[in-house]
């Protein structure tokens, strides 16, 4: 729980309800006074106390914080491993701050796609295999399954290594595996979590290049950094500081 | 739960299995020592059944015996029974005319551990058996060579008799034995007959035999005979197996009338058929098959509590991957199902070499051994069975904890 601010404000229930408004039916994300807070024993944290923005289709933004500002929380629930203590997230015109368990398996893996810092491949499987998973998941049959997987392992221009195992690839290409793993279920965002964290600058300026192709190929990314330089390669940046919103702005 | 799910979790279970090979072997081995069990116990179970139905099955088909002791198995005559009048000869004929189910009748007298002597060869174990002319046929065992007991024998109480195998093979080793004389306890009796071979029962040979017709037994052993040397049976054949039933009904009720059993009293006599014989059998294989069928199960036990042990290890190890599969859509019945299958994998792969094993026991013991174990299909698809409920039951827990697993959390994992 790195992320978590240990500086305790008003619990959300004694704050004075404030006007929010509905969600807005463009967006693809539209967050309405989110607040996530963590029982520490008898303590309660609060990671996340009221936060709202919209993110349309089809932007790139980057979500920019300090460690422990809540931006990874932020992250899981934008990416719906986690729901909201209150407030209300609506994804794709879905209501994801009242689902289930396996409600949010499903839209994760309908709607997200998830880009990790240590890429998060199955070892013992090949690239075509870890590209597959989330169709498996899916329901997609077999070789409809394969078609896609290759030609999501084509758009990151990993053809010639379909069966090679994470171990036999480079960092860079196993983020490129991570990638293709992400959109191979066409989902509505690409959520990526430190992306380059792992990386060299060279292999890094790479992979922020393919995610400005996939961008322009009207694809809705969001990355989560700390890094202001990979940051700035998005057109979006939102700026967050124990728990708040601390700066929303466009900059592209 | 649909196919790709089955083989994505059988994908995965093999693969866990190659990465560990030596731990996924420890671990199977209880189950496989359970399954070698009971396959290896059930061939042998099997073969002592069908060593003893074919034993019983070669007596004679369908065979009734009765006589004046009690035919429990593994009863000893007491006084009483050995003090009670014998059966006659008068009594096989009452059953002959008077018992519906019953096709035919034979009467025999027989003693054992007889001296019979041709020129300068001896035999003294032979089994003397004074017989009538029904018994060919009542017993399904007929004459090889020569003729067997006449009516006229019986009449003239004649001094012939007819050789079983082995007392061919004693006395006449390199002539024929038809016509010639030989002495029985020193008496003279011509060979007019050779028997056809009958193998042996429980290890004894049933060749070891000479019959005479029963009133020249009775001409020699008059009066009453001590026991257990000499025994009077009489054995009914019964029109088929369904009537061995009726048979007995119908015998108990003739000789209970003939020998005067007090209404309400005990009968004075005992039958017993294969089928008697058979169930007396099955009762001491039941309660072996009992005694082994708890070894296997503790053996399953064991089998399963180190597949549990394991499988907890293995989704400990396995957060990381398991976070993966939840962040791209994997749901909790995803991931319960694929350890599941996982531990259902495991144990049935342990169950087949069990199975190979216990099969190859069985094998051997058949090819090196006189008992003719074999294992049945049913055993097979019961080795296997038991063994993926083995998995089922104890990877149930791992596999459910696996599910219920947070999906941040697992992810944070190292």
């Amino acid at each position: 729980m790195s992320d978590v601010t240990l500086a305790a404000p008003p619990t959300p229930s004694a704050l004075p309800e404030q006007p929010v408004s509905a969600h807005d039916a463009n967006s693809l994300i539209s967050m309405r006074d989110i607040w996530k807070t963590y029982e520490m024993g008898s303590e309660q944290v609060h990671a996340l106390h009221g936060v709202s923005f919209d993110i349309p289709k089809g932007e790139y933004i980057a979500i920019i914080g300090p460690s422990g500002s809540g931006k990874s929380t932020l992250m899981n629930l934008i990416g719906c491993l986690d729901t909201p203590s209150k407030g209300e997230y609506w994804l794709n015109a879905k209501n994801v701050s009242l689902m289930d368990d396996d409600e949010l398996a499903r839209i994760r893996n309908q709607e997200v796609g998830f880009v990790f810092q240590t890429f998060n491949l199955l070892a013992r499987a090949t690239a075509l295999h870890n590209v597959e998973l989330p169709l498996i998941y899916g329901g997609i049959g077999s070789s409809q399954r394969h078609e896609m997987a290759k030609e999501a392992l084509r758009a990151v221009d990993l053809s010639d290594r379909i069966t090679h195992r994470p171990n036999e690839l480079s960092g860079g290409q196993r983020q490129r595996v991570a990638i293709a793993r992400a959109l191979v279920n066409h989902p509505s965002i690409l959520l990526a979590d430190e992306p380059t964290g792992a990386l060299d600058t060279h292999t890094s300026m790479e992979i922020m290049d393919l995610f400005e192709r996939l961008h322009g190929e009207g694809n809705t990314i969001i990355v989560v950094t700390h890094e202001h330089d990979i940051a700035e390669r998005a057109h979006r940046v939102i700026s967050i500081r124990d728990g708040l919103i601390e700066k929303d702005e466009k900059i592209r | 739960m649909r196919l790709d799910d089955i083989k994505e979790s059988a994908l995965m279970a093999f693969d866990t299995l190659r990465a560990n090979k030596l731990r996924s072997l420890l671990t199977i081995l209880g189950v496989t020592v359970g399954v070698v069990t009971v396959i290896f116990m059930v061939s042998i179970i099997q073969g002592l059944n069908k060593a003893f139905a074919q034993q019983i099955e070669a007596l004679g088909s369908n065979a009734i015996w009765a006589t004046k002791f009690d035919p429990s198995f593994g009863h000893q005559p007491t006084s009483e029974e050995i003090h009670r009048k014998d059966l006659t000869l008068e009594d096989a004929e009452a059953i002959r005319n008077e018992a519906p189910s019953v096709l035919s009748v034979s009467p025999i007298h027989r003693k054992i551990a007889e001296t019979v002597r041709y020129a300068d060869k001896q035999s003294d174990t032979p089994i003397v058996i004074g017989a009538t002319p029904y018994y060919e046929f009542t017993q399904s065992s007929f004459v090889d060579r020569g003729r067997f007991i006449t009516d006229t024998d019986m009449r003239e109480r004649s001094n012939i008799c007819v050789l079983g195998i082995d007392l061919v093979k004693a006395l006449f080793p390199y002539e024929d034995p038809i016509d010639k004389e030989l002495k029985i306890n020193g008496k003279p009796f011509k060979v007019v007959g050779v028997m056809e071979p009958l193998g042996t029962f429980l290890g004894q040979s049933r060749d070891n035999q000479v019959f005479i017709p029963i009133t020249t037994f009775a001409k020699y052993y008059p009066g009453e005979q001590p026991f257990p040397e000499v025994v009077f049976v009489i054995i009914v054949r019964p029109k088929s197996r369904a009537y061995v039933k009726s048979a007995i009904d119908e015998m108990t009720d003739i000789l209970r009338r003939r020998r005067r059993d007090a209404t309400g009293a005990p009968s004075t006599f005992g039958i017993s058929s294969q089928d008697a014989l058979l169930d007396i059998y099955n009762q001491l294989t039941g309660a072996t098959a009992l005694v082994l069928t708890a070894i296997s199960f503790v053996a399953l036990m064991i089998g399963g509590i180190g597949v549990m042990n394991i499988m907890l290890v293995s989704v400990t190890e396995r957060t990381k991957e398991i976070g993966i599969r939840k962040a791209v859509g994997a749901t909790r019945l995803n991931i319960l199902s694929q350890f599941l299958i996982e531990a259902v994998v495991l144990t049935a792969f342990g169950g087949v070499i069990g199975l190979v094993l216990g099969e190859v026991a069985s094998l051997l013991t058949n090819k090196y051994s006189p008992l003719p174990a074999f294992v049945p299909m049913w055993a097979i698809v019961v080795g296997i069975g038991i063994s993926a409920a083995v998995g089922i039951i104890f990877g149930l827990w791992p596999a459910w904890k696996a599910a219920r697993l947070d999906p941040i959390e697992a992810l944070r994992w190292e």
